[in-house]
């Protein structure tokens, strides 16, 4: 390599080429006078005369060009690129609903088709590359998606009321607002009940050996228990209570609905979160150890003031992994009348209205990803000396 | 003063220490010598009961170390590690602080101590105080670790192996530091080493451990003229023991004043040692020296019959 010459970067010119081409060829959005009859699918050059489509792809082109040579002023190009794009994309959608839908059918929607899904995966990625290229931190990359969220909130609130996910959301605002918030409540309940109960253990563990043995196997087990069977299997011992305990059974305790829910979810919250905190107190440098207690520390005093903070990234770690799955459980959840996000999803399969589950997964997979970059960079604060 | 009586630790049927005695008297500076698994570092760490010894007894100033609380007893005496042991989510300034600040010290007695340690460890406090392990060096951090040692003012000091995990030049540094820095505190001193040079250099007293036993102790100079088996002899380096006698004297102890002959055309350092002298002549193949001061003034003459002992020039 002369000169400072770089390697093309494939990765990029893969990623735009495939993204170009899918935001050509395939649907982009499909039309439907009314929620039961199939839409009329669409490609992109169809509409508006094809024109603004083409704009579109020029960006896409020039990363392609820039990435055959990379240099930093041309990542910094691509990513202004890709970012105009994605900001782009929900104006556009914006106009070719306009266009499409007939203003005198107020029941007709727009359902977004496969060349939008693919489009939107391959630019985050490529954001995703331009982001560890120009070696920006993490709450950088989350800033570069406040453009295009704008875009969207924009376009959603002022131009696409007839996308067939508006629709479904507006017919049913005041349930989503609650499945949210049961959702969340859920989640919370059970990361802390088990943050809190996985923390006694592990620390139960680290005293006694035996106990150490028999938890892990326990937990391993309650762990390959499939969601379901375990939430049927909770169903029987807790109505049971119910009937036998009045007072469980008045602050809602019953077969099926949130005790279950949340007992099932704390079972596997706890291994993960047990075993990262047990890890994570374990694997404390033992010089470090050592020379705490050479020093003339107490027991106590290495405890909280140097194996706590040593471990707590290592811990938080597991908080994270333990809510990115209890979020996605929750939605199970909704199958034994827990609530939440799942009951939009399983609602949506029962009337094979795709939209309707979308409305239910979209929220799930943002708030795994929104847990996920909020601890992850929690952790990354509190590891040990500081920032790099 | 630490002592020793009959001392022994058994880890299940392994006996790591048996039955030693040893006596380290205030402001001397005690090397434990031998190979790995000879038992000297669990002789260290029962002298502040890191971990207790199973028979005899161990004292410090003539009380035996388990009539004190462990904990304030840890507080009375520095230590030092190989690998540091510095606290990672910790300040140097923080690390170095610990002791005191464990004894409640007033802050501000804390930060002048702080300040003071690093100065004598050459830390610039400006540059070091605010940074974090890490961001250190081997030889910073070692720095950092005999620091925080010393920062209660022990009149007790352990080392293990404390300068093992450096580059030979760092160690080099670090170990001419230790000597000066001891010629001035004069603390009681238990060093655990398996480099037998460094183990020369700086003891007082040395120590030679096999197998949990004291083979044999002394002062460096006895054991390299007696050694009691062929053990001892080849743990002090064999044929090379005139080599390792002669780096522990000084140019200066066996230089003549300049004399009405030629001044000889290569110099020597008044302060090197008799082996570096010996290099010197063997490499330019001559029998005589300069020997000069720091500003490199010619002072004195070596020949290498003076050097070898001999009383005439």
């Amino acid at each position: 390599m002369g000169e400072g010459r770089q390697a093309p970067n494939w990765v990029l010119i893969s990623l735009m080429l495939a993204a170009g081409a899918a935001w050509l060829t395939l649907d982009v959005v499909s039309v439907a006078p009314n929620r039961i009859v199939p839409g009329t699918p669409h490609v992109a050059l169809g509409i508006l005369g094809g024109v603004p489509a083409i704009l579109l792809v020029l960006p896409m082109l020039a990363v392609t060009l820039l990435a055959w040579h990379p240099t930093r002023k041309g990542l910094w190009l691509s990513l202004a690129s890709v970012t105009g794009v994605l900001t782009l994309l929900p104006l556009w959608l914006a106009a070719a609903t306009a266009m499409l839908v007939d203003p005198d059918l107020p029941q007709a929607r727009v359902g977004l088709g496969s060349a939008i899904w693919v489009l939107l995966f391959l630019l985050l990625l490529a954001l995703i590359e331009l982001r560890t290229r120009l070696g920006l931190s993490r709450p950088m990359g989350w800033l570069l998606l406040i453009p295009m969220l704008l875009a969207w909130w924009l376009s959603l609130v002022l131009w696409l009321e007839p996308l067939a996910l508006q629709r479904e959301y507006q017919a049913r605002s005041d349930q989503f607002a609650d499945a949210l918030l049961t959702h969340l409540t859920l989640v919370g309940a059970a990361v802390g009940a088990s943050l809190i109960l996985a923390s006694l253990l592990a620390l139960a563990m680290r005293r006694h050996p035996g106990v150490r043995r028999m938890g892990f196997a326990a937990l391993n087990f309650l762990q390959t228990i499939p969601s379901l069977a375990l939430f049927g299997l909770l169903l029987a011992p807790l109505a049971w209570l119910a009937s036998r305990f009045e007072g469980l059974a008045s602050i809602g305790v019953s077969g099926i609905g949130w005790a279950p829910a949340f007992l099932a979810l704390l079972g596997y919250s706890l291994l993960p979160m047990v075993r990262n905190i047990h890890v994570a107190l374990e694997e404390v440098d033992p010089a470090v150890i050592e020379s705490a207690h050479g020093m003339g520390m107490s027991r106590r005093q290495v405890f909280i003031q140097v194996r706590l903070p040593l471990a707590l990234p290592v811990v938080l770690e597991g908080v994270r992994i333990t809510t990115v799955q209890a979020i996605g459980l929750t939605a199970v959840a909704a199958l034994i009348g827990a609530g939440g996000l799942g009951t939009f999803i399983f609602q949506g399969l029962g009337q094979a209205a795709m939209d309707m589950v979308l409305l239910g997964a979209l929220p799930i997979i943002a708030l795994a990803l929104m847990a996920d970059a909020l601890i992850g960079f929690l952790s990354e604060r509190l590891r040990p000396g500081g920032l790099e | 003063m630490i002592e020793l009586f009959d001392v022994t630790k058994r880890f299940g049927h392994e006996t790591a220490v048996d039955s030693i005695s040893l006596r380290v008297e205030k402001g001397e500076l005690c090397a434990l010598v031998g190979t790995s698994g000879c038992g000297k570092s669990t002789t260290l760490r029962m002298i502040n009961r890191l971990i207790e010894h199973d028979g005899g007894e161990v004292h410090l100033d003539g009380q035996p170390v388990r009539s004190f609380d462990e904990v304030a007893l840890r507080r009375r005496i520095g230590y030092v590690i190989q690998s540091t042991g510095l606290f990672p989510h910790w300040t140097v300034a923080r690390n170095i602080g610990l002791v005191p600040r464990l004894l409640k010290w007033p802050k501000a007695r804390i930060r002048q101590r702080v300040e003071e340690l690093m100065q004598l460890l050459g830390l610039p406090v400006t540059e070091f105080a605010d940074k974090y392990p890490r961001q250190l060096s081997g030889g910073q951090a070692q720095r950092v670790g005999v620091a925080r040692a010393l920062a209660a003012d022990p009149d007790i000091l352990l080392m293990d192996e404390p300068f093992g995990a450096l580059d030979p030049i760092t160690r080099k540094t670090l170990q001419h530091e230790m000597g000066e820095i001891q010629a001035r505190l004069h603390k009681t001193i238990v060093f655990v080493t398996h480099d037998m040079d460094e183990a020369l250099a700086l003891a007082d007293r040395l120590v030679v451990m096999h197998q949990g036993r004291i083979v044999q102790q002394g002062k460096p100079i006895e054991l390299l003229h007696d050694p009691v088996n062929p053990f001892v002899e080849s743990l002090l380096g064999g044929m090379d023991r005139g080599l390792k006698e002669a780096a522990l004297i000084q140019v200066s102890e066996r230089m003549l004043p300049l004399g009405p002959r030629l001044l000889a055309s290569e110099r020597i350092a008044y302060g090197a040692t008799l082996s570096q002298a010996l290099s010197v002549m063997l490499w330019h193949g001559v029998d005589r020296l300069t020997v000069v001061d720091e500003e490199d003034i010619p002072i004195g003459e070596l020949s290498l019959r003076r050097l070898l002992g001999a009383n005439a020039a």
